[in-house]
């Protein structure tokens, strides 16, 4: 069986793992670390102890906010930030159940979205958002949406790009080669 | 001549070859080959049996010619000629297929590598059958020797060469010997001084009998070969006359121009007329033409100041006494012979301003190491006291490890001293202040002698140690505690949390970097660079300090990042080189060299043009050229320039090179 090591080095932003001499400049640099059960630097070490379960359920990659401030000084050229992505798509590809963050909805809601359409839908995506998260929550920011609606900036009717087919396409082949849908 | 009997055998190098290469199968091919009469493979061809195999085979086999297929020539050629010498037979009738460097390293599959290997050894064995014999040269080797560059690696060369008797010209770019060692405070483990014990040294090769020393003077050409090197030096015009200035520094008190002062890293200023710094050798003063008034105003026609020489006569200042001061010099070039040449560029610090984040040159109190050095010497700008730019003692500091070291945005390479004068530093501040000291480090390494105790020395001082490379050095305060203070923010790697720890003063351990003009020496002197862009030694771990351009030699931080033990151990060890060399009093030259066929000169005389060592001559009767035997390397360039394709380089004949290829295509 492949190791959680190799896993992670042949998804896409993974490659660059074993460089890691631990030094802590991507821990530093990351403003989202105080929230991160695990920080970035530690994260490398787990999956270099294969620590699968424990990296794969945890919460911190998906606290990412993509700033690269640690891609952008890390000393070996490794991409924490490309690594938290690979261990998202990682994560949602073999169904962990993540706790702690909402981010995964968040980015589910965005793809349904997306997919098939080629526009985001936002009305569509926040419905979605929240009833997956808390519909409570949503019904909390009325007046926001109200506000948006009245500007006009809430439409009814989602966008389309033009080239619908061309789309399906592309996310046919991606998850051919084996992206997480 | 008499058929070709040639012997053929393909080395094993343990793995290094038969990992990739089907050995067996290539000595099977060899064997049918045109004039091979024998053909083997051995585990080590270059061990005594291996040897002992080939001599064997010569005198009972009654071979003429032999082929070795194995690793470079540059590794092991000597040794298999001196195998055919030991047997009776011409070294020139030997010929090597690098079927490692070549083939096996570079090859994966190993079908390709062993078919690769197969048409190296054909080719070896076809043009093997047209070589000549020829006789290798033993040319003299003159007595002196050339230094360049007066750092500490510099003097130590010079002074163990100079002290067996023989001549050292020791050349320095500035006005000073003393190189980087002089600016240092003291020296880690020992904690000596490092002027202390450096200008003796210095004060040493100043008076030597045995060294000219060429301060303030740069090589600006080199030509010839191992043995006989000329070298053109410039002496650059320092304005004044080194055999009448006393040192007494009169004339920089009159100067009226300030600029910042290289030897206190700009920390503190100094005249345009100045003495390089107080235990200069020699101990004289020089004058900056850049910032010289004088000097500038005689560009414009204008005669001003010239204080230094004439003083102030209205106010009964008096200039110059001894007339030392001379505004008509001019650069003079001189040009030397030597036998040897070492050269101890030496190194430049890593600038940290290029890395934004740690806020050098933006941020007050954020120091280079270099500059810390200055501060904490007692012979420095604040004369010993650590002081924030506010005059204030600081209550803490911080010291950032691997500051352009390690990192791939600028340098690969660990520098080697940063974790040891950073420690060094931590035990400075201790002594001097009651500053608590942070160092953030990622490894220590403390491999030399007492290095490990010394850290050891630092910890139980009370000095913390923090693991973690800091991400940021910033002056916004986020608590009320960080207000007024630089704040370094890193991940404390062995608890596993972001921190934040405010300081005074943060000093960033700058690596070392090849000099900027290291690129400009190298093609000077024909020395490699390696990737890193320091100066590459002939063999990595047996050959350390050797080049390859024989009799030129390398040492100190030129060659790599290194302390001052292992640079004074270098130094002593080119020294031994050249001496090694001149007490031998010859060396041997390759026997190819070029020949002219007079029937086919037109007399054009290009290649006595191209010529870089002055070999070839003219002849006014026959209208030919002639190669001065004595004096030809064998570089072909006349080869390669003759026109009329009247000179051939032996060993490197048309005929052999075209068997060499026959042999690899077919």
């Amino acid at each position: 069986m492949k190791s959680f090591l190799d896993e992670v080095k042949a998804t896409p932003g993974g490659e660059h793992v074993l460089a890691c001499i631990q030094c802590g400049t991507c821990t530093g640099s990351c403003p989202m670390a105080q929230y991160m059960e695990f920080p970035p630097r530690k994260i490398i070490a787990m999956i270099r102890a294969g620590l699968r379960e424990e990296v794969l359920s945890s919460s911190s990659m998906w606290h990412c906010l993509s700033c690269y401030s640690c891609t952008a000084r890390c000393p070996r050229g490794v991409k924490p930030t490309e690594i938290a992505h690979a261990l998202e798509s990682l994560a949602n590809k073999h169904g962990f159940k993540v706790g702690g963050t909402k981010t995964p909805m968040f980015y589910r809601s965005f793809v349904d979205s997306i997919n098939g359409r080629g526009r985001v839908f936002e009305l569509g995506m926040m419905i979605k958002y929240y009833l997956l998260t808390n519909p409570l929550a949503g019904l909390k920011i009325w007046k926001v949406g109200l506000q948006l609606f009245t500007h006009k900036r809430i439409p009814l009717k989602g966008a389309r790009i033009k080239e619908t087919g061309d789309l399906s396409r592309i996310l046919r082949k991606y998850k051919e080669i084996g992206g997480s849908d | 001549m008499a058929e070709p009997r040639i012997g053929v055998y393909i080395c094993h190098c343990g793995s290094n070859i038969a990992g990739t290469v089907d050995v067996a199968d290539v000595a099977k091919f060899a064997a049918g080959l045109e004039g091979v009469a024998v053909s083997r493979d051995y585990r080590f061809m270059c061990s005594d049996p291996g040897q002992e195999m080939i001599k064997k085979d010569i005198k009972e086999l009654r071979l003429n010619r032999v082929v070795v297929a194995a690793c470079s020539p540059t590794m092991h050629e000597p040794t298999y000629r001196r195998v055919l010498k030991n047997a009776g037979l011409n070294p020139y009738f030997f010929e090597m297929a690098n079927i490692r460097e070549h083939c096996s390293w570079v090859t994966e599959d190993k079908a390709k590598a062993t078919e690769k290997a197969k048409a190296l050894v054909a080719a070896a064995v076809s043009r093997v059958a047209y070589n000549q014999p020829l006789e290798t040269r033993q040319v003299p080797v003159n007595h002196s020797t050339l230094v360049v560059g007066g750092g500490i690696a510099g003097i130590q060369a010079a002074l163990k060469i100079a002290d067996s008797g023989n001549k050292v010209y020791l050349v320095e770019k500035s006005g000073s010997i003393g190189g980087h060692m002089a600016q240092l405070d003291k020296t880690f483990p020992t904690l000596d001084c490092s002027a202390c014990i450096l200008t003796p040294k210095m004060t040493l090769a100043g008076s030597h009998e045995n060294i000219q020393l060429l301060t303030y003077s740069e090589v600006e050409e080199v030509s010839g070969y191992i043995g006989n090197f000329k070298v053109k030096i410039r002496k650059k015009a320092r304005y004044v006359d080194l055999n009448k200035c006393t040192g007494c520094g009169n004339c920089t008190e009159l100067c009226p121009t300030s600029v910042p002062d290289e030897f206190e890293e700009g920390l503190a200023k100094r005249k345009a007329i100045y003495k390089p710094f107080a235990q200069a050798v020699p101990n004289k003063v020089l004058i900056d033409a850049k910032s010289c008034l004088h000097i500038k105003g005689l560009a414009s026609g204008k005669d001003l100041c010239r204080l230094c020489q004439k003083g102030n006569p209205k106010k009964g200042i008096v200039g110059c006494e001894t007339g030392a001061i001379d505004f008509n010099q001019k650069d003079e070039v001189i040009e030397v012979e030597v036998g040897a040449i070492i050269v101890t560029t030496g190194y430049q610090l890593f600038d940290p301003s290029v890395v934004k984040q740690y806020g050098y040159g933006r941020l007050d109190n954020v120091l280079t190491s270099m500059e810390f050095e200055r501060i904490v010497n007692s012979a420095g700008p604040t004369g010993g006291h650590i002081k924030l730019k506010d005059g204030k003692e600081p209550e803490s500091i911080g010291i950032i490890h691997c500051v352009g070291s390690r990192d791939e945005k600028y340098h690969e390479y660990c520098s080697r001293v940063c974790c040891m004068y950073s420690m060094k530093f931590a035990h400075l501040i201790k002594e001097h202040t009651s500053a608590e000291v942070y160092e953030f480090y990622i490894d220590i390494r403390s491999f030399g002698k007492g290095y490990e105790e010394f850290y050891n020395r630092v910890l139980e001082e009370g000095t913390v140690f923090l693991r973690g490379k800091p991400a940021e050095v910033t002056n916004i305060a986020e608590k009320p505690e960080e207000k007024g203070k630089l704040i370094v923010q890193f991940e404390d790697t062995l608890i596993g949390r972001q921190r934040r720890i405010p300081v005074d003063m943060v000093v960033l351990s700058c690596g070392v970097e090849p000099s900027h003009d290291a690129a400009q020496i190298a093609r000077m002197f024909n020395i490699s660079r390696s990737a890193d862009g320091f100066f590459l030694e002939k063999h990595p771990k047996l050959d350390p300090v050797a080049t390859m351009t024989d009799g030129i030699f390398i040492a100190g931080c030129c060659q790599s990042p290194k302390d001052i033990p292992d640079t004074v151990a270098q130094a002593s060890a080119a020294a031994a080189e050249a001496l090694s060399m001149i007490s031998r009093g010859t060396v041997e030259i390759e026997g190819a060299t070029a020949v002219i066929n007079e029937k086919l000169c037109t007399g054009c005389q290009f290649c006595k043009e191209v010529c870089p060592y002055s070999a070839i001559s003219f002849d006014d009767k026959k209208k030919v050229c002639r190669v001065n035997d004595a004096l030809c390397k064998g570089c072909g360039a006349c080869v390669g320039g003759c026109p009329s394709d009247a000179i051939s380089l032996n060993h490197y004949t048309n005929e052999q090179i075209l068997a060499q290829m026959d042999g690899a295509l077919t």
